[in-house]
């Protein structure tokens, strides 16, 4: 178990401030946030790296916030692996080894039992990555840190460090808390995602939660979300439409017009009149070639403005009255509806599909 | 015009180099062998010799002892007054040397307070091997701190978070971890060290003028004989500072650390 209650610490010039989060035991936790926003630092403050200057940092039920890194069971990974380069893979796994632990069978599940007798110069990426791994895992940690482990790495490599690492993990249920810019990669491994910005804690929780309702415009670009709206948003519980009876009891919440440039769509919300922003997800868009009679609350006709292939699906962008609106459609739906630049397709969203923030 | 500032640039290059070569080449073609000859014959040169190897060692190794935690600390921890350490440090470097060994024999000499109390308790600095340790530890430590200084900023500190993580306390990390991964650049930087003890004169000539190192004998021979009987000592000094500087070529050759 990883907890933080108001933790500040500096590192340089650098300063975390005010920093909980509860990464209970077993889970897996995943930190997200841009270049700088002090993932790292993080990461290093529960490792004792760096000192915490206020708060508490209890790991495992215990007060550890003045413990030295070697009292707190933990591991740490970096992204640049830090194998210690006068030590051959052997020694560097048995480094701090537990002295129950079989190396053998460590080194093996990690697969770099046959380069044991190598000197880590001669390793490629990925080895080293996993020999870190190996290394980190060998002491039994009961708190495993791991800082952009698969950076680094191509993306075949990436997918065998990563299932071997779950593997183990699964094992053992050792606490992870793996730092990430890679959004996609949290919503994968992660229990529990926290978004760090600027040495704040911004949001955290259910990674399907963070990613569906980011708690700024901020934290949804960076999330990734194609379809951010400033606009006004006014609630109309007086002559709110029939489709809201049916959430009221599931979301506790009310209708709410949103307008942004010439576009107003339904939402629903518990917001103030006033200025907000409205987050859609592009998976949340379908689009058609005519208005459908479904429980779609908005719909808005409009030329399409441009066709993204993106993997599996397509990005495609459309002009409705001026504010574009961008929908995640697949290949075979570009094909069948005929999409292209230019031709005029129908945008829709279910008022459940917005976000204000 | 460019063809001009090539030529002016190689002429310029090649005269500042045989401004430093001449010299030491005819100092040693003029009495190189004569000097590694009379090793053989004058007993005055070998105690010499032997003296000023063994003080060299000595203050060597004394400045690594004192001044490899210093040099790590600098490297390392973020501090008030770091800058101004660094640059006490480097004092020795700008003080002129006799200068230098008038404050050590201000400080050290009999009369003063520490060497009294040094002279009490049977340890002479003035005009002993002490004196020539203390003198060249004072002139040429700097070189030893600022170089370890470079070896351990060179060694990225994750290296250490990694080993504490890995269950090692401060210490057992710096032994097990930084310093393997710093020994090259701090063996050169004694080498370095050792290299600028026993080419010292001036801090030793004013603290202690006898028993003689090399440089103070060849001096002595100088002003006392003449050119002729200075050549083989000075010569024989030349020829034994090329033994550090072979040694530094050997482990700059090995290669920069491997630092992340």
């Amino acid at each position: 178990m990883i907890s933080l209650q108001h933790v500040n610490a500096r590192a340089g010039r650098f300063e975390l401030t005010d920093i909980s989060i509860d990464v209970p035991q077993g889970t897996y936790g995943v930190v997200i946030g841009p270049a700088g926003a002090g993932k790292t630092t993080l990461l290093e403050t529960i490792a004792g790296v760096v000192r915490a200057t206020a708060g508490r940092i209890m790991l495992g039920g215990e007060d550890l916030t003045l413990a030295p890194p070697e009292r707190r069971r933990l591991g740490i990974v970096y992204q640049h692996a830090y194998l210690f380069p006068h030590l051959t893979v052997r020694q560097n796994v048995a480094y701090g080894a537990a002295p129950n632990e079989d190396l053998d069978d460590v080194s093996m599940r990690f697969g770099v039992d046959a380069l044991a007798d190598r000197s880590v110069e001669s390793l490629s990426g990925g080895e080293r990555q996993l020999v870190a791994i190996a290394r980190a895992l060998a002491r039994r940690p009961e708190v495993l840190l791991l800082d952009e482990p698969f950076s680094a790495l191509d993306p075949r490599t990436r997918n065998i460090v990563r299932r071997v690492l779950r593997t183990v993990y699964f094992e053992r249920r050792f606490t992870v808390l793996q730092v990430t810019h890679d959004f996609s990669e949290a919503g994968l491994l992660g229990d529990i995602a926290i978004v760090l910005d600027r040495g704040r804690v911004v949001q955290q929780g259910d990674p399907a939660e963070v990613f569906r309702k980011p708690a700024s415009p901020y934290i949804a670009d960076f999330l990734g979300a194609e379809n951010v709206f400033a606009g006004m948003a006014q609630p109309i519980r007086a002559e709110a439409p029939d489709w809201v009876q049916g959430h009221e009891s599931e979301f506790a919440q009310y209708a709410v017009a949103f307008t942004t440039g010439a576009l107003t769509f339904y939402a629903l919300g518990d917001v103030v009149p006033g200025p907000t922003h409205a987050v859609i997800r592009a998976e949340e868009v379908s689009l058609s070639a005519e208005p459908s009679m479904s429980s779609v609350q908005n719909q808005f006709r409009g030329r399409i403005l441009e066709i993204v292939p993106a993997g599996a699906l397509s990005r495609v962008t459309v002009d409705a009255s001026g504010t574009p609106i961008v929908a995640a459609v697949t290949a075979r739906s570009v094909r069948e509806l005929g999409l292209a630049v230019g031709v005029e397709v129908v945008a829709g969203f279910k008022a459940t599909a917005v976000h204000l923030c | 015009m460019r063809a001009v500032a090539t030529i002016l640039v190689a002429l310029f290059a090649s005269l500042f180099l045989l401004f430093i070569l001449a010299p030491v080449v005819g100092l040693v073609s003029s009495g190189g062998a004569r000097g590694v000859a009379s090793l053989a014959s004058d007993h005055e040169l070998r105690a010499s010799l032997w003296l000023t190897v063994a003080t060299a060692t000595a203050a060597t190794l004394l400045g690594m002892l004192g001044g490899t935690p210093l040099a790590y600390v600098l490297a390392r921890r973020a501090f008030r007054g770091r800058a101004v350490v660094a640059a006490l440090m480097d004092l020795p470097l700008v003080i002129p040397h006799p200068v230098a060994g008038i404050a050590l024999l201000l400080v050290l000499g009999r009369s003063s307070p520490i060497g009294g109390v040094l002279y009490q308790a049977g340890i002479r600095v003035a005009s002993s091997s002490t004196g020539i340790v203390c003198a060249m530890l004072f002139v040429s430590a700097p070189l030893y701190v600022s170089a370890a200084r470079e070896a351990f900023a060179r060694v990225d500190p994750r290296y250490e978070s990694v080993a504490r993580t890995l269950g090692d306390d401060a210490w057992r990390a710096f032994r097990r971890v930084t310093l393997p991964l710093s020994a090259r650049g701090l063996t050169a930087a004694a080498v370095v060290m050792w290299a600028r003890a026993i080419s010292e004169f001036g801090a030793i000539v004013i603290l202690t003028y006898n028993p003689k190192v090399v440089s103070v004998l060849s001096y002595d021979r100088f002003t006392s004989y003449g050119m002729s009987e200075a050549l083989p000592v000075a010569a024989v000094l030349v020829l034994f500072a090329l033994v550090p500087l072979a040694a530094l070529r050997a482990l700059r050759a090995g290669g920069p650390h491997p630092s992340t």
